[in-house]
């Protein structure tokens, strides 16, 4: 085959200015600057910025902020800004136990969706296509309607064992507290056994790490697992001791009409909580679910070959693999969990945007308690997703 | 003892007579069933118990709940409250008008696009039974009944319709050819000499007449395709326009099926530029679509309904209404663009530079070889995002002072005599909203499998 002539690519310098590509997308990205700065314009000219401020904050708020935990304000000394902050503390509560137990109900409903026993399956089925299938909103206050009307009153409480206590007061459950001990330890002690407590983790971690590089060494079994929880438990029960046992488990009681002691979960937040969870937990069920299906067919048999157990097989084999694809979609679950926790709202639960929407009620400045609003959203996102990269990134650490 | 062999999938062991077995009778087959899916092994049957023990006490309470104790006339006695709300009396006509609309709308796009199976048809009859019996039960429940079953004939009208014009493969037919086949026959009732032509069977005229008039397949999906674009606002003018209800007398189930599609059709209207903008290379037009989607994507929907109340008023203006749709369909764009623009990231790069080296040009390659690719992998999100917003429209009466459905169940058990009956009305709202968003999952299921998403 004959040698062809090289095609002639034009002189950039001859094409005519327009038809340029730099002369192109600078034309096409100054129209659409300007467009959008037009747009902008506008939308700045329409809003009255007269008062914009962020001084209105640090006014006396003149309102009461309910579902308090570990903080005690009234309303009357404090500023807007830190009844607002209460709201904010109530709202990562609620996230955070509602992450919590969403990734444990899902993951269990997910793995219980392709269980080989048909009932469990079924069972699992319904309960994703009832809970994805319905607005949160609406679960959220059956609920709650569920908790106060359903629930008995206090004076026949739903008793378990003295150790739980259910009415339409709220769920009172049993609370770790700091306590005298067996010689009258200060409180400031639990403190140092949180201390202690993790540098025994990280101790039990060491120990967990060696025996895990030995047993890939030698082949031995060496029960990796099993040595650092022991080391674990030992450290915890002998610092406990040493520190004359400086907490104690505090069980509710009933005082009349109403709790004593322990810790009374209210049904504002109990609902929230349970709604979050059910709802999330459907759709990681499905995340679960879809991530295990996607794994090659051959690691189920593979590890049934090797004879491991149902139990084995799902936690050595299948459900540390499934996890690397399951992070980047949990984590979104995990954002949406905390978007909509703003539906605390529809249950008068006083969560930041509750607590937002009543400060712009007593004292407008509509538009900058929506950059509060808003940021603080993005502010908490950004702390889940931060978790959740380090935690992908663990993951994924090793390559298959 | 459980462990079976894997069965050989390729291909069929055809077992020499002599090993051949008579294929075990019915019930066997059913014990062997039940033994390997219920009681493989200890542990199995012990789950099994759990589980039955479970689901028994389960059913007997809901049954418990659903026919002895709950008091169902909070939704029976406050039905129009819950269907349409304040819409006014005389006006109701309007409704049936537009849900006689919409109806021979669905039935004439499941004719042309049916995408549903046998168990979906059997649930759908199921609902439409239920719906029937809820809305004629008591008053003036005779003449809903009616305006309701004439809906529903609309339906199978359209239906009937879609699958008759349907199954006309053909992409396209010129005029020319049209005008022919009418000739060819009509020629001889109208020529001169002879007159009509007995010999040529009546069908077959009639086969040209409809070839000739009806719209091919592809002509027929711009038709339905164009009027479902067209629906919502036909369906506004149906209700509005000259004296009907007015803006703020919408509200109830009506308020969420009107919000919902608004939502999802100005959602993707929007999203498509808004995904391609964010994959632009030019820079200005890659960093606002991105922030847009991100900011958007940063609060939750509470928030940008905050936003259309108090801040949209001074920007845009107009009826609340319209404020909460605009904020719907831009909060909805966000989360479909992500979904585009990750199903634009998927496409393999080649298709780029097969569309560029056959000529085309930017925008031809994205009309023809990009978009309708990348939107065909996005279908299973955006109808998730689409069953998202659905749920969603509960969440204008949180803070706006709109009512939907939820709302007007608010308003229901505010009556002093339903009082104690929240958990009814609610589970009542709950099963409603279920219903179209369980709908929507099977067709995107469907959808799915026929397009073959998913499978390698």
């Amino acid at each position: 085959m004959s040698q062809q002539p090289a095609p002639q690519l034009p002189d950039p310098a001859r094409t005519p200015l327009f038809y340029q590509r730099g002369f192109r997308s600078v034309l096409t990205q100054g129209i659409y600057v300007a467009l959008t700065a037009i747009v902008l314009a506008y939308v700045i000219a329409s809003l009255d910025l007269r008062e914009f401020g962020f001084g209105f904050l640090s006014e006396p708020a003149g309102f009461k902020v309910g579902n308090q935990w570990l903080v005690d304000v009234d309303g009357v000394t404090n500023s807007r800004i830190t009844m607002y902050l209460v709201g904010v503390w109530s709202t990562l509560r609620a996230v955070l136990v509602a992450i919590l137990l969403a990734t444990l109900v899902g993951v269990v409903v997910g793995v219980a969706r392709l269980s080989s026993n048909w009932l469990v399956a079924r069972m699992a089925m319904l309960f994703v296509e009832v809970f994805r299938n319905t607005p949160l909103l609406v679960q959220i206050v059956i609920w709650y309607a569920i908790l106060l009307v359903g629930a008995p009153v206090i004076q026949n409480v739903l008793n378990v064992g003295d150790f739980l206590f259910l009415s339409n007061r709220g769920i009172a459950i049993p609370w770790p507290v700091p306590s005298d001990g067996l010689w009258g330890a200060p409180d400031w002690f639990v403190g140092i056994w949180v201390l202690a407590l993790i540098a025994v983790g990280a101790v039990a971690m060491r120990v967990r790490a060696k025996r895990q590089e030995h047993e890939r060494e030698t082949g031995r079994i060496l029960f990796a697992n099993r040595w650092a929880m022991g080391v674990f438990a030992a450290g915890a029960l002998i610092s406990f001791l040493i520190l004359g046992v400086p907490v104690s488990i505090d069980r509710p009681v009933i005082e009349g009409t109403s709790y004593a002691e322990g810790m009374l979960v209210q049904p504002e937040f109990a609902a929230l909580v349970l709604g979050l969870t059910m709802y999330t937990g459907a759709f990681i069920a499905e995340i679960v679910r879809g991530s295990i299906q996607a794994l090659p067919k051959g690691q189920t048999e593979a590890a049934n070959a090797i004879g491991l157990t149902g139990y084995q097989r799902l936690t050595l084999v299948i459900l540390p693999q499934a996890l690397r694809q399951m992070i980047p979609s949990v984590t979104n679950q995990f954002l949406n969990v905390n978007k909509n926790s703003s539906l605390a709202y529809a249950v008068l639960f006083d969560d930041l945007f509750r607590v937002a929407t009543i400060v712009q009620n007593k004292a407008g400045h509509a538009l900058e308690m929506f950059f509060v609003i808003i940021i603080t959203y993005m502010v908490i996102s950004f702390a889940i997703s931060a978790v959740m990269n380090v935690l992908n990134a663990r993951v994924t650490a090793h390559r298959i | 003892m459980t462990q079976q062999l894997p069965a050989p999938q390729s291909q069929r062991i055809v077992l020499p007579p002599h090993r051949q077995r008579a294929r075990r009778p019915r019930s066997v087959r059913t014990r062997e069933w039940i033994h390997r899916n219920l009681f493989p092994s200890t542990a199995g049957t012990a789950l099994t118990i759990v589980s039955v023990t479970f689901i028994a006490a389960l059913t007997v309470g809901i049954v418990w709940f659903v026919f002895f104790d709950a008091n169902w006339r909070v939704i029976t006695d406050n039905r129009w409250l819950l269907f349409a709300g304040s819409f006014p009396h005389d006006q109701e006509w309007r409704l049936w008008a537009a849900m006689g609309f919409v109806f021979a709308l669905i039935g004439l796009s499941y004719g042309m696009w049916s995408s549903l199976g046998r168990k979906d048809h059997l649930f759908i009859v199921l609902t439409g039974i239920a719906v029937i019996l809820f809305m004629g039960h008591g008053g003036a429940a005779f003449w809903s009944s009616l305006w309701f079953l004439l809906s529903i004939a609309l339906l199978f009208l359209g239906y009937v319709i879609a699958r008759t014009i349907g199954h006309d493969r053909a992409r396209q037919r010129s005029l020319l050819t049209r005008v022919i086949l009418l000739r060819f026959a009509f020629d001889d009732a109208f020529s001169l000499r002879g007159g009509f032509d007995k010999t040529v069977p009546i069908q077959t005229r009639a086969r040209a007449v409809r070839v000739a008039l009806f719209p091919t397949r592809t002509g027929a999906n711009r038709i339905v395709g164009g009027l479902l674009i067209l629906a919502l606002p036909l369906v506004l003018v149906i209700l509005l326009a000259g004296g009907g209800a007015s803006m703020r007398e919408l509200d109830g189930f009506v308020l969420n099926l009107l919000l919902a599609p608004v939502g999802i059709v100005g959602g993707l209207v929007i999203a498509i530029p808004l995904a391609i903008g964010r994959a632009s290379k030019l820079h200005a037009i890659k960093w606002t679509c991105t922030a847009y989607i991100e900011i958007v994507r940063g609060a939750p929907l509470l928030g940008w309904l905050f936003v259309a109340l108090f801040i949209l008023d001074d920007i845009i203006g107009g009826d609340l209404i319209i404020r909460t749709m605009v904020v719907l369909a831009v909060f909805t764009a966000a989360y479909m663009a992500e979904y585009i623009r990750g199903a634009l990231q998927t496409l393999p790069h080649g298709q780029y530079e097969a569309a560029q080296a056959v000529g085309l040009s930017r925008g031809q390659s994205l009309r023809l070889i990009i978009m309708p690719q990348a939107l065909r992998i996005s279908i299973p999100p955006i109808v998730g995002q689409a069953i998202a917003i659905w749920k969603d429209t509960t969440l204008v009466t949180v803070i706006l002072p709109l009512r939907e459905l939820k709302g007007n169940a608010d308003s229901a058990i505010a009556q002093s005599e339903f009082i104690p009956d929240r958990i009814e009305a609610y589970i009542f709202v709950a099963v409603a909203f279920w219903i179209v968003a369980f709908i929507m999952s099977r067709i995107s299921q469907r959808m799915e499998r026929a397009q073959g998403i998913g499978e390698r």
